[in-house]
């Protein structure tokens, strides 16, 4: 007695008829399926058709000067091990590390992480300080939006019900670094993360915050007390005042709002200070 | 419903299997239909690694695949361990350190740290080796001597 259909288009064509044909709420898309299956079998997700990406042309990385593409079904895990993304995202890099293990991030994807859209994503975060594009094709063709209006709240996003992620676009290469607080330090979900990138083109600061519902967010008061590009201690106190004062955090049955309140003081802190000496490099 | 034959090459030998459902999950293909009991069943969530196999020598969480989703692919589990020479290294490494109590985590562990060691190109820290450990889970907390375990594997691999 199996539940679902698996269906494995060899084309995007093909993988979009099919969610035309849908109905909607009964085709789920599968690329890495390390948290759909998890649903699956939690029976909080009782699909009729799996629509799976494996066969499509998305398991890419290409870099063009110093913008980087990633395709939607490329195992976090080749992300992870690119010499290149590690020296020029590390943000990005360390990120990636924070999500399960190894062998969970030899299947979990870019695309899946966010076509999920997890209330405490450890990747969202830092593509939002990046400020992450998502590129999607659907039956009117493609389109591109930010993380930020991408991702719509907790386990919500703007993708329409017959489009597909085919990648995310990182405009350039930015001194990044995110750092989380959690029970175990591997293979386990934050409690609080902060995620930091300087932008080289605008020299302005990106800060998100994440690990609480709804959804990770960026804080634009605290990134504007920043100085930039090479914060001042007295600036980095004034920013993680703002934050553990001002940012919308709230307890869940992983922690409480106050713990969360303490913790993001520290946390950005530190994590300003990793990201800076990058950007002082040749 | 099932999705056609499912053809993969398991531990080195071919086979194809008719009738599998599309549900279905690596770690019951295995276990249930090929009779590979060593890969274990821990939590089936993904959170303990006990069912760590390798998938083109890559570690892959067994519990969190569709076996239809393996299709053509190659699959290494406990039972062929010593067909890779890194696996054998590792299993021999796992013997001669004790590092095993109950022993129902040692084959994904033993399956995880050869995935790591075979991929190591990038020159990595012995911290960096642990850190990507930590996806498997030891209930009787003998982690002292798999930590050994990791240190001469690792030690006696070119």
């Amino acid at each position: 007695m199996a539940p679902f259909a698996l269906v494995t288009p060899a084309t995007p064509e093909e993988a979009i008829a099919c969610l035309r044909e849908g109905p909607e709420e009964e085709v789920a898309v599968l690329a890495g399926g390390t948290d759909l299956l998890f649903d699956i079998e939690a029976r909080r997700a009782r699909p009729r058709t799996v629509l799976s990406l494996r066969r499509l042309p998305w398991r890419t990385l290409e870099w063009s000067g110093a913008a980087l593409t990633v395709g939607s079904t490329l195992p976090l895990r080749s992300l992870e091990n690119d010499p290149d993304v590690r020296l020029r995202f590390p943000g990005l890099y360390h990120a990636v590390r924070a999500v399960g293990s190894v062998a969970l991030r030899h299947r979990a994807t870019l695309g899946g992480n966010l076509g999920r859209a997890a209330p405490a994503s450890d990747l969202v975060p830092m593509l939002l300080a990046l400020d992450a594009e998502v590129d999607l094709v659907g039956p009117e063709g493609e389109r591109s939006v930010s993380v930020d209006r991408f991702i719509a709240g907790s386990r919500k996003t703007a993708r329409g019900p017959a489009e597909l992620i085919r990648s995310v676009r990182f405009p350039e290469a930015r001194p990044s670094a995110y750092l989380w607080q959690r029970v175990r330090p591997f293979h386990d979900i934050s409690h609080l993360a902060v995620a930091v990138a300087l932008s080289p083109t605008d020299g302005r600061w990106r800060v998100a915050i994440a690990g609480f519902p709804p959804r990770p967010i960026r804080l634009p008061t605290a990134e504007a007390e920043l100085d930039a590009p090479y914060p001042t201690d007295a600036s980095i106190a004034r920013a993680a005042d703002l934050l553990a004062r001002d940012a919308p955090i709230v307890a869940d049955r992983r922690a409480s709002e106050e713990y969360r309140r303490h913790l993001v003081r520290p946390l950005f802190a530190r994590a300003v200070r990793a990201a800076v000496p990058a950007s002082r490099a040749p | 419903m099932s999705d056609g034959s499912l053809r993969l090459s398991v531990n080195g030998r071919e086979v194809v299997l008719d009738g599998v459902p599309s549900d279905e999950r690596l770690l019951d293909t295995l276990r249930w239909r090929l009779g590979l009991r060593g890969t274990k069943e821990g939590c089936r969530t993904g959170g303990c690694g006990a069912c760590t196999v390798l998938v083109d020598r890559q570690s892959t969480l067994s519990c969190l695949t569709l076996a239809h989703e393996l299709n053509g692919r190659s699959v290494t589990t406990i039972e062929g361990v010593d067909s890779d020479p890194v696996g054998r290294t590792v299993r021999s490494a796992f013997e001669r350190t004790g590092a095993l109590q109950c022993g129902y985590c040692t084959p994904g562990f033993v399956m995880a740290l050869t995935g790591l060691l075979a991929e190591r190109e990038r020159a990595s820290s012995f911290d960096e080796l642990l850190e990507d450990l930590g996806g498997n889970l030891c209930r009787c907390t003998g982690y002292a001597a798999i930590v050994r375990a990791a240190a001469l594997a690792r030690e006696e691999l070119p």
